[in-house]
């Protein structure tokens, strides 16, 4: 600086015109996504001046494809296969908070065992979810080991999830009325070797990856979102857990039979992006332990599954249930008159409250934070968009 | 945590798999193994059996052509169609059965859940791939053959960690 200071002085000396930069010609605006690996379907521009960003304008709405319309024209059964598309990897909990809330509006109890085997379910879901964005999240910080590992040990509980519901993915498991399908035979033995084989890669995850130095310096203190901003916000989930609010719907509002479970609810004071990345982390350690408990108290036989027309008429009236999913609260608002199909659904998702926390932590932040940012938010775009 | 210990114990951690098995086997070559006949349900109890949710198959003798399985599909992907068949069947007057598009298929399996006959289940064959879309349209003929699958391998859990073996 002081030799282009010295520059303009001798200018200025020569009576030459050195007029002032425009602020505008400061700024460089650049676009993210929407096709880009780094930001999933999901558009935002930045403004940067030099390495700071100083304006960020998300832009959702590229995948959105009307499932809550959607829903207007299909009966409750129809509505689960693509209710489960906007996040396949998570696909028990969206089905799961669908099914709480058209069990409350229609009046339906579900069998124990099959409380049970929903709640399995999603947790198995909720660990394959995660290993999946710890995926994303290590290869865009540039750490491609930990893109391969959790890739590979997803396939524990999808080999789990398949034999419990017939599909990797898209399972379509839990529906109106408790489970699909009973557990084949010998599957509790094989569902508990794996998970705890499972729990004990998760140490090597932190040798090699959270108490890794890099990973350290490049999350530590980047993006905070204090306790006051978070709640501000509303912004749930891991997100919320990370600034020091331990809120689990699990734990707030138990559904099914999370009430008899012992778990704790896991959260970080330290409010930044390495907060964020680890909260997730202890989460899929106490989902661990559910699923051991989970196969300790489960009812050795009985109905998995209330027997139900396939057109369930639905009494006027509105419900709303919520679930804790992979990014956080997962509710369905339901109302119903007198028809078999909804009369409305609203959706209320995660990620898109996630998503209110982008602009808030980016501004102000180094170019360079931006993928540990962006991808701590556990924000998933197909899902924010519905 | 030191920064120096903290690089060796990374180091360390990943140069154990050095040892350790492949994880990962040669998909087209060794297939992956599976409980069961696939995915089947009973309308008596209104509970599955849990099994792998791939090609359907037919049993044209219990078919009777109530077309069912097509009003579920009807909002979900509309892949079934219900066309006219040579064949008589007593209880099949309309001579009719479902004939199922895999371009549309999504593999939900509500169909099955939908037959009351025992008529429709599911199989272990996932691999339809195909190099037209026509090819993927299954006839009744063709969703009555039942399919061979001989895959043999799945996750072992040894000494060298998490493998797919025989």
């Amino acid at each position: 600086m002081s030799n282009l200071d010295g520059i303009i002085d001798e200018a200025k000396k020569l009576s030459l015109q050195i007029t002032k930069e425009n602020e505008e010609d400061r700024l460089m605006t650049l676009s993210v996504g929407p096709q880009h690996p780094g930001s999933g379907h999901f558009r935002f521009t930045i403004k940067v001046d030099g390495d700071y960003i100083v304006f960020v304008d998300p832009d959702p709405g590229y995948v959105h494809r009307g499932h809550e319309k959607m829903c207007e024209y299909r009966n409750h059964f129809q509505n689960i296969p693509h209710l489960e598309r906007p996040v396949i990897h998570d696909s028990c909990n969206i089905t799961y908070s669908y099914s709480l809330a058209v069990e409350d509006l229609v009046g339906i109890t579900v069998p124990r065992r099959g409380q049970f085997l929903r709640a399995l379910a999603s947790e198995l879901n909720r660990l394959s979810y995660t290993l999946y964005w710890l995926a994303i999240y290590g290869i865009f910080l540039g750490h491609s080991t930990m893109f391969m590992w959790p890739a590979g040990d997803r396939e524990l509980l999808i080999d789990l999830l398949e034999r419990m519901s017939g599909q990797r993915i898209t399972n379509a498991y839990n529906i109106p009325g408790g489970a699909r399908a009973d557990i084949p035979y010998n599957f509790k033995e094989r569902c508990l070797s794996q998970v705890n084989y499972f729990e004990k890669r998760l140490n090597e995850y932190d040798d090699i990856f959270y108490n890794n130095p890099l990973l350290r310096q490049r999350t530590e203190g980047v993006g905070i979102l204090s306790k006051e901003d978070a709640i501000r916000l509303g912004v749930t989930g891991s997100v919320l857990r990370a600034s020091g609010v331990p809120f689990d719907v699990r734990k707030v509002e138990p559904y099914d039979i999370y009430d008899e479970l012992d778990f704790k609810v896991q959260y970080m004071k330290t409010c930044d992006s390495f907060a964020r990345a680890y909260v997730p982390m202890l989460d899929m350690r106490e989902s661990c332990h559910i699923i051991r408990q989970i196969i300790d108290k489960m009812p050795e036989s009985g109905p998995v599954r209330e027997k139900l027309q396939f057109n369930i008429k639905n009494p006027p009236g509105e419900t709303y249930k919520r679930v804790e999913s992979g990014r956080g609260a997962l509710g369905y608002h339901l109302v119903g008159d007198g028809s078999p199909k909804p009369y409305r659904v609203k959706a209320s998702v995660g990620s898109f409250r996630n998503l209110l926390a982008l602009p808030f932590l980016l501004t102000g932040s180094k170019l360079g934070d931006m993928p540990a940012v962006y991808w701590s938010l556990n924000y998933w775009p197909v899902e924010a968009d519905r | 945590m030191n920064t120096a210990t903290g690089f060796i114990k990374a180091l360390e951690s990943g140069s154990k798999h050095i040892v350790m098995k492949r994880f990962t086997f040669r998909y087209p070559q060794e297939k992956l193994k599976f409980v069961g006949d696939g995915y089947q349900f009973d309308p008596k109890k209104g509970v599955g059996l849990a099994g792998t949710r791939g090609r359907h198959i037919l049993f044209h003798d219990k078919c009777t052509g109530c077309q069912l399985c097509a009003i579920a599909c009807e909002g979900i992907a509309e892949a079934i169609t219900m066309p006219k068949v040579d064949e008589q069947w007593k209880q099949n007057k309309k001579s009719i059965m479902p004939q199922i598009d895999y371009g549309k298929c999504v593999f939900c399996g509500l169909c099955v859940d939908a037959c009351p006959f025992y008529a429709l289940f599911m199989t272990n064959d996932y691999e339809l791939a195909s190099y037209t879309k026509s090819h993927l349209i299954y006839t009744p003929a063709q969703l009555s053959v039942k399919p061979k699958y001989d895959g043999d391998v799945e996750i072992k859990i040894g000494k060298r960690g998490a493998h797919h073996g025989r």
